[in-house]
């Protein structure tokens, strides 16, 4: 029975060690949550291979042939066996829970010095916004290494932020602000998703997080502030990569989102009125193969009239020339 | 000695008399009159008020990017809806007989004498009325919920084809919200609920020596509650505007309350659905305290009894949160009441999640205790041994009973609810899976040296040991918050509810039918389809669900209707498995119903088991004992010579004597 065991342990262990079952960890969080995780492993790893090999020996070497119609022995029970294994799982979750509390604190901890950027979750879009610079974007630019703060709110049903590298998640509730810590401590590029059903464009509602060099996170905010006061077509250009990109194709901003028409397509040889009107009142006319209610409707809220004037600058010049 | 069965009826008594005719006129009419009302008594406060008198009820849903959440064109609609919801279930059961009795006794009319002719099958037609017999309601909840369980499996069919590939081949995304909303709500209310019910109905009074449940008319009306709801929820689908209810079957607000009218179709199945659960749980409970047969203490009672005992405990006490959140949000919809909608008028949307999940959460507990108990007697007969621990896995039963209340907002880590509150709920969420510890490792100290027969009841409860560990221990995972922040709303929860749920309640399910077939049917069913069920479900299960666990560490959410390509692959083994395992389930189906019309014959006691059941014939007599047994030792006393749980006399039911203990030396 022994060597069931160890051969189910083994495998067992062979298994959680070489199928790379997390994400890379790219964040402080997530190292200390990760740890975590190999230490919950190792214990399950262990209990399983004890039911396991339990179960196989006890399968095999007690089989009764089809005909026997003997009786097992009597045996009631075992108090020193129940105590044992009543008192090893209490003790094993009490590790476990002293553990998760340790790193729960640490991963809360709000450092002294940190950044906050303001997150606002809506059916079906992300938005962030950099109060001191009052940049507003619907990228989430961060800068690697220094903590952050995200301050986040709802405008109409329950969203979730998560970014599976940062492991750092958090409900986004209308009408109360909830809080999330992370210290990005690698560049790229990353995928934040919406995980808490929130109606039809549950799936489709992703935004972009970039993580920078400090010096690059500067000049990336310096930028958006110039685009944001000078306006025109590069701002367009930045705004739609930022905003539209998740979820429509724009060869000439690079984009490739499939959620929504590609724009390519259906804005050539359209207007700068139509454009504006798809804009701000996408139900007015969708797409053949597309469905009401997935763009959001309030960008006419959600956009300064110059940024507005600014993309839809853009998009006539490119999708609209097409 | 069997009486005969309810007298013919001909002529008018034909459709005023208690059954489908009258069901045939009163509905219709049930639907008539309410709309009258509803729509009468609004033209009539339209018109006093002075306003236009007929607002023509649109059935315009919430346009979200309005931004005008609160405005309800359809609220006319949506109130003839929930009236209808009410009346007419009302209606229906009244038509079908369910409050006959009650309403000549409360008419003060002389009631109709105790010929007890509406009690027992006598032809399949017995099976489609109101019946008292504890015996027929159990087989009418087993294939009642077998329906649904079909009907949620397909759900799940048309998902997993759908999340084959990356990117929208099948349905829209409204559907897909849809398919995942109604197949949990359909496989929690309307399968594994009410088939552990349905089990347990059929199998507690005989197991503790009873003519019948304590309530059999409340029993028989506890049963029809069950299809009013299983319709109510498949009707959703057919509602004109936006159709199905889509917001999951935990119906977060604010997204409930915003969602077209199909959301209220789930609000008002689970209060048929509730009460349902509750009234049987009361039977079950008066029945167990007061109708044991003489001699059986409560440290005599087998463990199906107490794991039944524990369970309606919880249904008792808990399921009335479920239904006040959903009265909450159908206020909130209706009467534009403010508890969950947040806004100036102080409503709080996590409020909602915490009066859910009180119930919610024991209701996990509800789905798997009577499973403990059907686990407890299988692995006791098959393995020709006593449970090991008997005391301490009644205690345990008990143990996780409490505990279960203590736990709920182990679902709500991330919720964003008040931050001090996680630890004690992260500690009693640990603590929880000590006395479930106590349970699996006695369930295998159970096979040690034992005799183990591998019949397909023994197959599911192995499987149901095995698989429920995983299942537990990736909750062990989700109950560490560090952890759970990550891989909450993840494809690892998907995976560890299923293991519980499927692995843990359905085989449990299969295992107790399989068992008491034989019992329930006076038939063998087929040991070799038996065992085949079980090893392609086995197969497929684990096929379908273990890769989930990577696929949410890895970044895949739940209740998606698209994901990232680089999943596309997995998903589309996933999906081939899922097809797999819901084609075993025919295997199962057929083995049913070919054995129930031809299968052999089966003895009283097929598989020499010394509970009381088992000491009747099968199927047993209409009132189980032709005389009360007197109880006078324990239910698993296998391999202690001359052992006996109970003496019967006379009763024409042969007794089952314990063979002669062969000791086995090493």
């Amino acid at each position: 029975m022994v060597l069931v065991g160890v051969a189910v342990g083994g495998a067992l262990a062979l298994v959680a060690v070489l199928i790379p079952w997390l994400p890379p960890a790219d964040s402080t969080q997530a190292h200390k949550i990760d740890d975590l995780y190999w230490f919950v492993t190792i214990i399950c790893v262990v209990i399983f291979a004890l039911v396991a090999s339990v179960a196989v020996y006890s399968i095999w070497k007690f089989r009764a042939p089809p005909d026997d119609f003997d009786d097992g022995s009597p045996i009631h029970g075992h108090t020193g066996l129940e105590v044992v294994w009543t008192a090893v799982p209490a003790v094993l979750v009490t590790a476990i829970s002293i553990y998760s509390g340790v790193v729960l604190t640490q991963i809360e901890d709000v450092p002294a010095q940190h950044r906050i950027v303001q997150v606002s979750a809506q059916q079906f879009a992300w938005s962030f916004t950099y109060p001191e610079a009052k940049v507003t974007s619907g990228q989430l630019t961060l800068p690697v290494n220094q903590p952050v703060e995200l301050t986040m709110t709802a405008k109409d049903v329950i969203h979730s932020f998560w970014v599976p590298q940062w492991r750092m998640k958090k409900d986004v509730v209308p009408g109360i602000e909830t809080n999330l810590i992370i210290t990005p401590n690698k560049t790229g590029v990353f995928t934040v998703m919406c995980t808490e059903l929130c109606g039809l464009g549950h799936a489709a509602m992703r935004a972009r997080a970039v993580v920078m060099s400090q010096e690059d996170f500067q000049s990336w905010l310096d930028q958006q502030k110039k685009a944001a006061a000078a306006g025109g077509s590069a701002q367009g250009k930045t705004l739609f990569t930022q905003q539209c990109g998740t979820c429509h194709t724009l060869a000439d901003a690079g984009t490739k989102g499939e959620v929504g028409p590609d724009l390519d397509k259906v804005l050539a040889g359209k207007t700068a009125d139509f454009i504006h009107e798809s804009i701000v009142n996408p139900n007015a006319e969708i797409a053949a193969g597309y469905k009401a209610n997935v763009m959001p409707g309030n960008f006419a809220e959600l956009l300064s009239d110059q940024q507005l004037t600014s993309l839809v600058d853009y998009l006539t010049k490119t999708a609209g020339k097409g | 000695m069997a009486t005969a069965g309810p007298p013919p009826r001909r002529g008018l008594k034909r459709w005023t008399a208690g059954g489908w005719y009258r069901v045939l006129w009163v509905t219709p009419l049930a639907f008539a009159a309410t709309a009258v009302l509803v729509i009468g008594l609004r033209v009539a406060f339209r018109s006093a008020q002075g306003a236009e008198k007929w607002h023509t009820a649109g059935f315009g849903a919430l346009n979200p990017a309005s931004g005008n959440f609160f405005s309800f064109p359809a609220v006319e609609l949506q109130v003839l809806i929930v009236a209808w919801l009410v009346i007419v279930p009302l209606a229906f059961l009244v038509a079908i007989g369910g409050f006959d009795y009650w309403a000549y006794w409360v008419s003060g009319r002389p009631t109709r004498p105790e010929d007890h002719s509406g009690h027992g099958a006598r032809t399949w037609k017995d099976y489609f009325r109101i019946n008292t017999d504890h015996k027929v309601i159990g087989v009418q909840y087993l294939v009642t919920t077998i329906f649904f369980f079909v009907a949620a499996g397909l759900m799940a069919m048309f998902m997993r084809a759908e999340l084959a590939r990356p990117g929208m081949q099948f349905v829209d995304n409204n559907t897909f919200n849809g398919l995942f909303s109604v197949h949990a709500s359909l496989m929690i209310f309307l399968f594994v609920i009410p088939a552990f019910a349905g089990l347990g109905n059929y199998v507690i009074p005989l197991m503790i020596g009873a003519p019948d449940m304590a309530f059999p008319r409340l029993n028989a009306l506890s049963y029809w509650l069950l299809p009013i709801a299983g319709f109510t929820m498949l009707s959703s689908y057919v509602v004109p505007d936006g159709g199905a209810f889509s917001a999951g079957w935990t119906n977060y607000v604010p997204l409930a309350v915003q969602q077209p009218v199909g959301n209220v179709f789930f609000q008002m199945a689970v209060q048929w659905a509730g009460a349902s659960s509750i009234l049987t749980a009361l039977n079950f409970l008066v029945t167990i305290i007061t109708m044991r047969a003489p001699g059986m203490s409560f440290w005599r009672l087998p463990l199906l009894v107490w794991a039944n005992f524990a369970t309606s405990t919880l249904v008792v006490v808990a399921t009335p949160f479920i239904a006040g959140s959903q009265f909450f949000i159908l206020f909130d919809r209706i009467l534009h009441t403010h508890f969950f909608t947040p806004g100036p008028e102080g409503g709080y949307a996590i409020a909602y999640q915490h009066i859910f999940w009180f119930y919610s959460h024991p209701a996990v507990y509800i789905m798997m205790l009577p499973g403990f108990g059907i686990a407890s007697e299988v692995i006791a007969v098959f393995a020709r041994k006593p449970v090991f621990g008997y005391r301490l896995m009644a205690l345990s039963l008990m143990a996780i009973l409490i505990l279960g209340f203590s736990v709920w907002a182990h679902h709500m880590f991330v919720s964003g609810m008040s931050s001090w509150l996680r630890i004690p709920m992260m500690v009693t969420t640990m603590l929880i899976a000590v006395p479930t510890g106590i349970k699996v490792f006695s369930w295998l100290a159970t096979l040690w040296e034992g005799r183990i027969h591998f019949k397909t009841p023994m197959l599911f409860a192995l499987g149901f040991v095995t698989m429920f560990v995983i299942g537990g221990l990736s909750g062990i995972y989700l109950g560490a918050i560090p952890i759970d922040i990550h891989a909450s709303d993840t494809y690892f929860v998907v995976a560890h509810i299923h293991y519980v749920l499927f692995g843990g309640s359905l085989f449990t399910i299969f295992a107790g039918i399989y068992y008491w077939f034989p019992k329930m049917t006076g038939r063998m069913y087929n040991e070799t389809l038996g065992k085949l069920h079980f090893w392609c479900t086995f197969i497929g299960f684990n096929v379908t669900f273990f890769p989930m666990h990577w696929l949410g560490l890895q970044g895949m959410p739940r209740r998606v209707s698209d994901y990232s390509e680089r999943f596309g692959d997995l998903n589309f083994i996933i999906s081939i498995a899922s097809f797999f395992l819901g084609a075993s389930t025919i295997i199962f189906l057929y083995n049913m119903i070919v054995s129930w019309r031809r299968g052999e014959p089966a003895p009283s006691n097929p598989w020499r088991a010394l509970t009381l059941e088992w000491q009747v014939s099968s199927p047993p007599p209409i009132f189980n004992f032709d005389e009360i047994p007197q109880v006078v030792g324990s239910p698993y006393e296998y391999g202690v010579r001359g052992a006996r749980h109970a003496v019967l006399n006379g009763s024409g039911a042969h007794e089952e004597v314990v063979e002669p203990e062969k000791v086995r030396v090493h």
